[in-house]
């Protein structure tokens, strides 16, 4: 299949430090892929690689196929920033109309076009105003409107929800849906973890500047085999009960939290079993029992709250390849 | 052929999202309240600080009004607007668009260029409406009005290439240049009054150069420097400083 985006390499170092260190993903053309991290680890600066913004230290990037620096990748991408950079001064219309012009759309096509975004966001009935005017919430949605002016093939998207109100997310993850839905190819930076799960066909974590792995949100989660776990409440637990329920075979680990234990498994069914047989010898009674897998949250704590050894490790597992240059 | 359809093609993309920009800043920025009275006032201002007092005819005293005129309205709001901008993070809207950072720093210029022609002519109405004042070499004077306008627009945006939000971070060293370029530029002392290191390092500052064309407008000819050189070196002024701040824009995009 086509890449939409395809990275080699990319790195961005700022004086001695590596802020982006030999980053290398594809997003295939129809995609919504989520490039999560926390704050700091180099995703907005990636972002800002990619989208032309700054030069990258080392490495490459294309976008359906050309250069990130050409025209021609530029005039197939629309990007929408971390903050809501519109023009104060000038109308929501404007606006619409002045970045028509930087993506060379004669005036017939703009205004047709910045009449339809105004109307699709909900603002041609303040088209006229001025921006400054705007709500936190409205100046989002101008700023989506602006990003979609040139029917891009490749949306790049820097925390589209971050501070809105809960009907401005829903909206707009409506529309990054239906966007993708119509071809365009979504590239979506995030910190949210519920946003990536939702709408993303394959997320990649980064953290420290380095991709710690890359696959569908079930992908990730599935990966992290050892964070299934059987949370148990008993009624009483004899003396040693902890060191029993490490005896089991299926278990890999214990923890014990309050009055809950934590039975860290492969096969949550196995465990099951054996737990009932331990019980039954003890003569114990389980309170409740709960079986959990990892949500996606947790796959990112444990990515990125673990030293890079050990995402190098995973990474490796994921594609079969070590990363080069450690640290 | 085809090669050069397409950059004809090019070009004229280049050129509609340079005048596109350059628009944007003359209606957003250039013709707000305060930037008109700036414009308007502040060379006045100068002028009378710099002519009450001595002994000049409003034929000497009309060119130097003219050239602070240029200098300051052409060389001031770029400088404000950038940074501005980058706080803004909308400069990063032409740096993710499809032109060239040649364009971009041609349409923030632009508007530079527009605004001093037209401030420009507030004191030749002024002239006109209250001083017997007849301009002998339209050409040379209109070359002169509209290179340094060139000339000084670029200039101030090479100080806005200096990576930075802060308006002061430009302002001073640019004034730490603009003023210095006033006294050795023929404005306040006359050329011929400088000494000869004086009067050669004048020959670099573009400000000589647009006093000597408008003073020519005027039919006044008093420094012998043909006026083929100051329309040559004006241009090259208005080459360098797009040059150069370029290269600075480069840079920032490689630092940033």
């Amino acid at each position: 299949m086509t890449s939409a985006i395809s990275v080699t390499e990319l790195t961005k170092k700022f004086g001695d430090f590596t802020a982006v260190d030999k980053v290398s993903f594809e997003v295939e053309v129809g995609e919504i892929f989520g490039f999560l991290g926390p704050n700091g680890a180099g995703k907005t600066t990636t972002t800002r690689m990619l989208t032309g913004i700054s030069s990258p230290t080392e490495g490459r990037a294309e976008i359906m196929g050309h250069e990130i620096h050409s025209f021609a990748a530029k005039e197939r991408m629309g990007v929408v920033t971390d903050l809501s950079n519109v023009y104060n001064d000038l109308s929501a219309w404007d606006n619409l109309i002045f970045t028509a012009k930087l993506y060379g759309l004669n005036r017939r096509k703009r205004e047709e076009k910045a009449a339809e975004l105004l109307e699709l966001f909900g603002l041609y009935e303040v088209r006229k105003n001025n921006v400054r005017e705007f709500s936190g919430g409205m100046k989002r949605r101008l700023t989506i409107a602006m990003a979609l002016v040139n029917d891009a093939d490749v949306l790049f998207l820097d925390e589209p929800t971050t501070a809105l109100d809960v009907q401005s997310v829903k909206m707009i993850r409506n529309l990054i849906r239906q966007l993708n839905e119509s071809g365009t190819t979504i590239f979506l930076t995030t910190h949210n973890m519920a946003e990536a799960n939702e709408l993303c066909s394959r997320i990649a974590i980064i953290s420290q500047g380095r991709i710690g792995a890359i696959g569908t949100p079930e992908e990730l989660k599935s990966a992290m085999d050892k964070m299934h776990y059987l949370e148990v409440v008993f009624d009483h637990t004899p003396e040693d009960f902890i060191s029993d329920l490490r005896q089991l075979s299926s278990v890999r680990e214990v923890e014990q939290h309050g009055d809950k234990y934590r039975l860290f498994t492969l096969t949550p069914s196995d465990t099951l079993l054996e737990l009932f047989d331990i019980v039954q010898a003890k003569g114990v009674k389980p309170h409740t029992v709960n079986t959990l897998a990892p949500s996606l949250e947790d796959v990112f704590i444990e990515l990125t709250g673990q030293d890079i050894v050990h995402r190098g490790e995973f990474q490796k597992q994921k594609h079969g390849r070590k990363r080069g240059g450690g640290r | 052929m085809s090669d050069d359809i397409n950059l004809l093609s090019r070009v004229k993309k280049e050129a509609t999202r340079a005048w596109a920009i350059g628009w944007k800043d003359i209606k957003v920025y250039y013709l707000s309240p305060p930037t008109l009275m700036f414009g308007i006032m502040f060379p006045f201002a100068l002028f009378f600080t710099f002519t009450v007092g001595r002994d000049l005819s409003i034929t000497e005293m009309l060119p130097i009004l003219f050239s602070q005129t240029v200098f300051w309205a052409a060389s001031t709001v770029g400088p404000v607007v950038i940074p501005l901008e980058r706080r803004t993070k909308t400069f990063d809207r032409y740096l993710s668009a499809p032109m060239s950072l040649c364009s971009v720093i041609l349409g923030k210029s632009l508007a530079g260029v527009v605004f001093g022609v037209l401030v420009s002519a507030v004191p030749l109405i002024v002239g006109w409406l209250f001083f017997p004042f007849q301009i002998v070499d339209i050409v040379l004077f209109s070359l002169g009005i509209f290179l340094s306008c060139v000339a000084f627009a670029a200039m101030g945006i090479m100080f806005a290439s200096v990576p930075t939000e802060s308006v002061g971070n430009i302002m001073m060293p640019m004034n730490f240049v603009r003023i210095p370029l006033l006294f050795i530029s023929g404005i306040f002392i006359p050329i011929e009054s400088l000494p000869p290191l004086g009067q050669v390092v004048s020959l670099f500052s573009p400000l000589t150069h647009t006093l000597i064309l408008i003073r020519c407008g005027f039919g006044i000819s008093t420094y012998p420097i043909p006026p083929p050189v100051s329309v040559c070196a004006l241009l090259l002024s208005g080459l360098v400083f797009l040059l150069v701040s370029r290269q600075f824009h480069e840079i920032n995009k490689r630092r940033e």
